[in-house]
Order: structure tokens, then C-alpha cells, then sequence
């Protein structure tokens, strides 16, 4: 109960904080700056992913509709985002020891580990209001706009167009994944936030961490390809497997597999950590 | 040597009056085919597209065709459709105008049970989209069993026609489209996988394919009027 309570204030803590509106703030302005490019110029948007095949084929029917928009949207944000999570997660420890509350905190008649996963699931409520904001904004707002319809993705193996009744289940599927690897960054800045006593240095040590392991991810040179499927930036992309067809399932379990298996290591280093931190003052 | 001379003139004459003949046939039966497709002034007819293509995977559709002579053409659908970019109206189109194109008889071609003619139609003017049309003609029926039109823009498409009751008009029941597809290239950006190359599996080094398009049509509603606002899009 009392347990339950801590992550209750931890998150009140996290409301009251004017950064923890930054976030929200920035994926209303994003979203609502490419709702209206695409109101305005989203046939040639569209003539990006028909062009190669407008030579022989015609498309007919609304495929500028509300789903194809959200994913456009999920596609561009969900490797920014972890970056506007990261600006509150990475303050949780660190913010109080920087405050001096920190040493108020664990005189109260409950463990230190029960204090860091209080502070741990506040953060992962706030890592899912945030998604939740942005499947809001990029699915119901998206819709509103722009109606709906069937949803045409290209990837790598074509163009797949899947039927309108057949899309939210994958969206919400998506949206899932994309929490995982979300709660997997706000493990990684609540465990830097536990070796540091001001917010900096956890919020941009998680923030080069990402940059770097994109980079990692991206480089084509055969030295890091063993290394690259263990990126946990690798699989923060996963969730676009649940819009291909058929769906690779064995790549998305492995993707959930390494991103569970990086908020369990995280986690149990952060804990060992703040059990072992010196709060002197 | 007077007598060769006229021999020849006779076989010239001859081979010339043939050929005009010859001509004139191949023009009847493509005039018998379009004045066939002219009796629909206009039409709806309710679609079954299935498309089978590299790179694309998609459930079939249905849509509603609207067509109006002389050129006006709308699919409408639910969901996205894909259909033939040319296929469904242009070999009436290339009919329209007989002196824009001269025709050559190819010879004969057993399409099921069906004797068709094959004849080559090539357009006169260098700046037509169109490069040469082929067709496999029924004579009994004067319809359309085959077609293969060659165009600057869309490459080949070939297209298989089956008929059922509305012969009468010339108008199929089934079309079986084949087009080509381009060598397929995700553009930057739509890929977000890092580790994910940009060109398809399939597409490497092979070059052009070929993806066909099924459409079944049914319940024909010929000659009722469609306004023209049905078409403003």
C-alpha cells in the first residue's frame, strides 16, 4: 500500500514539474505542423510512395486518410521522442539529490529499492501518457483531419496495402512495442540518473547514448554487425513490423526479447546503485 | 518484251489491289470492333480487382467503374485500388480515329476455343503516346479477345478479355492485365530499419517485372445516363 502510494506522489512530483509539459508541448506542436504540410501538400507526399509505380498502375480512393498519416507521424517521432522522455526520467533521482530532498526521501519507513521502482513506474506512467498523447494527436486528430480508409505502407519489400479493419489492431500492437522500447530509455536515464547529483548530466548522457547507438546502427561496415542486433536503438524501429505482411513474428519476440532484456539489466543496475548510493546530503 | 512488261504491270497491279484488299478487311473488322464498343454510351459496371504484382501485397477490392464515351472513365472504390493505368479504354481510343494509324494483318491465332485475327495497328504520328497496338480479334463476335499495346509511357500491357452477356457491346466480364513494373526503390526516408537496404530483395539486379491485375466485372449498367459531375473528381 504504502508502495502504491510512493508512486502515486512520484508521480504528482512528476505532473508538477513545468519540464514534464515540454514534451507534451513539443509533439502537439510537431504532429500539428505535419497535419497541416500534409493538408496542404500531402499529394506530393503521396506521389513519393506511388512514383514508382505510377508508370503502369492508377491508384484509387482515399489513401491520404487518418492511418497513414498516424503512421507517417509514429515514423518520424518515435526516435525523437525517447529524447523528451529522457528530459524527465533523467531527472528523477538526480532532480531530488540536486534539490537535497533526495536524503528527505529515504527516511521514510519504506526500502530504497521500493522507492526506485516507485520513482521508476511514475516514469513509466509519464513514458505512456506522452504515447498516449501522440497516438491521440497522430491517430484521432489524424482521422479528424483527414478521414479514414485503407492504409498503403511502403517498405523494404514493397507496397502493402492493409484493408481499414485491418489496421488498428497493428497500431495498437505497434504502439506496444513502441512503449517497450520507450520504458527501455527511461530505464537507461533513471539508471544514469542514479550515479549523478544534478539533472544534466543523466538527461545528456542518455541523449549522446542514443545518438551514438543510432550512429553504431547505421554504419555499414561489416565490424559492428555483430554488435548492431543488440543496439537497443536497433529495435526502437520494431514496432514497423506489425505493418508488414506476413508479419515477421520471430524478429518482433527478438526485439522484445533484447529491449526486456536491456530494462531488466538497467533496472537491477540502477537499484544496486541507489541501495549503495551515499546520500550525505 | 512489250508482253513481259505488261505481265509485270498486271502482278503489280495485282499485289497493289491485294494489298488494298487486304487493308480494307483489316480496317472492317477493327471498324465492326469499335462500332461494337460505341453502342455503350456509357456505362457502371461493379469491379473485383485482385492484383498480383511484385512488391505489392494487397487484398482484392471492389469498385464501381463509371464510363462515358467518349472519354470520360472513374473508378470508385471504398478502400485503394489499383488499376491498370491503361487497359480499360484505350483500344477504343486508338480506334477512334482510323486515319491516325495504318493496320497489318499478322496472320491467325487459336485463343481457346476461339480463331482470332491478329492485327498490328501503328500509329501514323510520330508523337503518339501509343507505339503499336496488337490485336487478337474474334470475327464472328468482332471483339477483342487480346491486346497488347505498346506505349511510350506505360511500357506493355497486355490484356486477356473474356466475354459473358454483354458481348453485344463488347464489353468483357473479366480482364486479366499484365503491366509492367519498374525496378522498385523504397525513397530515402521510408525505411526507418537502419540495418534495412533501400532497394527491394527481389528487385536486385533483375531488372523490369511483370505484375498482373485480375478484374472481374458484373452487373453492367448500360446505356442509363451518368451525369458528367460523376466524373469531376
Amino acid at each position: 500500500m504504502k508502495f502504491w502510494k510512493n508512486t502515486y506522489n512520484e508521480f504528482i512530483k512528476i505532473a508538477a514539474k513545468p519540464r514534464s509539459y515540454i514534451g507534451i508541448g513539443a509533439i502537439t506542436l510537431i504532429v500539428s505542423i505535419i497535419l497541416f504540410a500534409m493538408r496542404v501538400d500531402g499529394a506530393f507526399f503521396i506521389s513519393l510512395i506511388t512514383k514508382p509505380f505510377e508508370q503502369s498502375l492508377s491508384f484509387e480512393g482515399n489513401i491520404l486518410n487518418g492511418n497513414l498519416i498516424a503512421f507517417v507521424i509514429l515514423q518520424m517521432l518515435i526516435v525523437h521522442v525517447p529524447l523528451l522522455i529522457a528530459l524527465v526520467t533523467g531527472d528523477l533521482v538526480s532532480g531530488e539529490a540536486a534539490m537535497g530532498t533526495i536524503r528527505l526521501l529515504v527516511t521514510k519507513p519504506i526500502s530504497r529499492t521500493s522507492i526506485l521502482l516507485s520513482k521508476y513506474l511514475a516514469g513509466c506512467a509519464y513514458t505512456l501518457v506522452m504515447l498516449l498523447w501522440l497516438m491521440f494527436m497522430a491517430l484521432v486528430v489524424g482521422k479528424m483531419i483527414f478521414g479514414t480508409g485503407d492504409m498503403m505502407v511502403l517498405n523494404g519489400n514493397g507496397l502493402v496495402v492493409f484493408s481499414e479493419q485491418d489496421v488498428f489492431w497493428r497500431f495498437a500492437s505497434g504502439f506496444s512495442l513502441a512503449y517497450l522500447s520507450l520504458v527501455t530509455v527511461a530505464t537507461l536515464s533513471l539508471t544514469l540518473s542514479c550515479f549523478s547529483d544534478n539533472s544534466i548530466g543523466p538527461i545528456v548522457s542518455t541523449m549522446a547514448i542514443i545518438i551514438l547507438f543510432t550512429i553504431i546502427s547505421t554504419l555499414d561496415v561489416p565490424v559492428l554487425e555483430k554488435v548492431q542486433p543488440y543496439l537497443f536503438t536497433n529495435h526502437m524501429v520494431a514496432w514497423r513490423n506489425f505493418f508488414d505482411d506476413p508479419i515477421p513474428v520471430a524478429k518482433i519476440i527478438k526485439s522484445g526479447e533484447i529491449l526486456l532484456i536491456h530494462i531488466i539489466g538497467l533496472l537491477t543496475i540502477a537499484i544496486y546503485k541507489f541501495n549503495k548510493k551515499d546520500i550525505l546530503s | 518484251m512489250r508482253y513481259y512488261k505488261c505481265i509485270v504491270a498486271f502482278f503489280v497491279a495485282f499485289l497493289f489491289i491485294q494489298q488494298a484488299d487486304a487493308q480494307n478487311n483489316t480496317n472492317t473488322f477493327l471498324r465492326s470492333v469499335y462500332n461494337k464498343l460505341q453502342k455503350a454510351k456509357d456505362y457502371t459496371v461493379d469491379a473485383h480487382i485482385k492484383v498480383d504484382m511484385p512488391f505489392v501485397r494487397m487484398l482484392p477490392v471492389n469498385a464501381k467503374i463509371y464510363f462515358k464515351q467518349k472519354d470520360k472513365f472513374k473508378v470508385e472504390s471504398k478502400g485503394i485500388a489499383i488499376v491498370p493505368r491503361q487497359g480499360f479504354d484505350q483500344a477504343s481510343k486508338m480506334l477512334a480515329d482510323s486515319s491516325s494509324f495504318t493496320t497489318i494483318v499478322q496472320g491467325e491465332e487459336k485463343i481457346g476455343a476461339i480463331l482470332t485475327k491478329i492485327v498490328n495497328v501503328i500509329p501514323l504520328s510520330d508523337a503518339s503516346d501509343m507505339i503499336l497496338g496488337k490485336f487478337w480479334i474474334d470475327p464472328v463476335q468482332s471483339v477483342i479477345i487480346k491486346s497488347q499495346l505498346t506505349t511510350r509511357s506505360s511500357g506493355t500491357i497486355l490484356t486477356e478479355y473474356s466475354y459473358g452477356k454483354e458481348v453485344m457491346f463488347g464489353l468483357p466480364d473479366e480482364m486479366i492485365v499484365s503491366v509492367d513494373i519498374k525496378k522498385f526503390k523504397v525513397p530515402k526516408g521510408f525505411v526507418s530499419e537502419p540495418t534495412k537496404s533501400s532497394t527491394t530483395k527481389d528487385s536486385e539486379g533483375n531488372g523490369d517485372k511483370r505484375g498482373k491485375i485480375y478484374i472481374k466485372l458484373s452487373n453492367y449498367q448500360i446505356n442509363k445516363g451518368i451525369s458528367n459531375s460523376v466524373f469531376i473528381k
